[in-house]
């Protein structure tokens, strides 16, 4: 059956969220025109909004609807303090440990060149203009413990370390709570590699 | 046939998002070759399987189905903890990026698997990263039957002369000098089929070859990995 046009893009429309295929892009389609046309206008208005009043953070490139963001503007932030992370949710589950008072820098990605993402791709040359404002002291880098990650975190340790900054990267290992009984073998070998001196 | 495979020792090349909450595998493992594999449910939060599934881990896979995309049923880790780290990780995923180009779906490959375990362990070793990698690449274009002899001439069959001057075409092998292309040492030609990067020339005009030669089978799109190096260079 030949769906109307205005559907058809609708559910193609919805398919560039991520892990949205034909199926679940089709059911969200029914069920934003036949169930909740409110909320369907609801989320036009939002988006629409949003397109036009977030923009990245001049500081550190999270999405902001001022030029700096809150975050940023804090006076109670230790501004020596610079964490580098990959993603905004990155950010958030930072935040929610409340052990952390420095500010940050969201790449918005990480170095994978496989899937083609480089430099130039994550906000990379202005996390570096941003470390060099005089006043951050130390970088605290706090991408994946993935592959990318990894490889992300080693090449702005070169970088950053050329610029005379001071690096350091969050440990990896046993979870808190954790016990060896139940951890996986490969997290418990990267802990005994990573072991530190007492 | 649909087959059911158990605790078979590969690594995970790269892996892609898949439908909705699956991963899409690229492996290589030792018996099967470059397969493909779905790890359905990998991407749901708290997946006992993403964080299994990284590359440069050897692994033991079971999966079941029918090719050429097979479903992965169980992953166990086979690593003794000693892993890539720093710039060996972007020279790891050199080799990974040259395999996905080169190495064709579904034919084994089982000496060729076992130097790219070997060449892993030298890197994560932390040993000097061009060699390692030159002997690589020979041993990819050798066992894909792109390489030609480097102690012969091509046609007479004549020996390689150390200290004679050589050239080299892509579908013969080794030929006399050529006015238009690059030219080799004799000695190079032989200590690249030896494996021996010690001398510096040796190595700055292996990596004129193999650049030669990669070039032409991996066709017009560059490599993304060397790509990125270049761009980081020039930060």
């Amino acid at each position: 059956m030949k769906l109307p046009g205005t559907l058809e893009a609708l559910i193609d429309a919805l398919r560039v969220l991520p892990g949205v295929g034909p199926k679940s892009a089709a059911r969200m389609a029914y069920h934003l025109m036949q169930r909740d046309r409110v909320g369907a206008q609801r989320l036009a208005a939002c988006l629409t909004t949003a397109l036009d009043k977030l923009h990245h953070c001049e500081r550190c490139n999270n999405f902001s609807e001022t030029p700096v963001c809150e975050l940023c503007a804090n006076p109670r932030r230790d501004a020596r303090l610079l964490c580098v992370v990959e993603m905004p949710v990155d950010l958030n589950r930072m935040e929610e440990t409340q052990a952390y008072k420095g500010l940050y820098f969201v790449l918005m990605g990480r170095l994978s060149p496989l899937d083609g993402i480089g430099p130039r791709e994550i906000g990379l040359e202005r996390l570096l203009q941003r470390a060099q404002d005089g006043v951050t002291q130390e970088v605290v880098l706090a991408t994946n413990y993935t592959a990318e990650g990894e490889a992300t975190a080693h090449y702005l340790s070169e970088l950053l370390k050329a610029r005379g900054l001071k690096v350091s990267r969050i440990a990896r290992g046993i979870p808190a709570g954790g016990e060896l009984e139940y951890v996986d073998a490969m997290t418990i070998a990267q802990a005994f590699t990573d072991r530190r001196a007492l | 046939m649909p087959e059911r495979i158990n605790g078979e020792i590969g690594l995970v090349l790269h892996s892609h998002p898949y439908k909705e909450t699956s991963l899409l595998i690229e492996a290589f493992t030792r018996h099967h070759g470059r397969i493909s594999l779905m790890a359905r449910g990998a991407r749901r939060p708290h997946s006992a399987l993403k964080a299994k599934l990284l590359p440069f881990q050897p692994l033991a896979f079971d999966w079941f189905g029918k090719g050429p995309l097979y479903t992965l049923h169980a992953v166990e880790w086979q690593g003794d903890g000693r892993s890539l780290a720093g710039a060996a990780l972007m020279c790891g995923f050199y080799l990974n990026e040259l395999l996905m180009r080169l190495l064709p779906p579904g034919d084994p490959h089982e000496a060729l698997y076992d130097q790219y375990r070997a060449t892993l362990q030298e890197l994560a070793d932390g040993l000097e990263a061009e060699p390692v990698l030159r002997r690589f690449e020979l041993a990819l274009l050798t066992e894909l039957g792109y390489a030609q002899t480097l102690t012969e001439l091509a046609g007479s069959g004549q020996k390689v002369e150390p200290d004679a001057r050589y050239g080299y075409a892509l579908d013969l092998g080794v030929t006399a000098p050529s006015a238009s292309g690059p030219v080799f040492a004799g000695k190079t030609l032989l200590d690249m089929a030896a494996g021996d990067y010690r001398d510096p020339r040796t190595l700055a005009e292996s990596k004129l070859l193999m650049r030669q030669l990669l070039a032409h089978y991996l066709g017009d799109k560059p490599l993304a990995t060397r790509q990125l190096l270049i761009d980081l260079q020039k930060i």
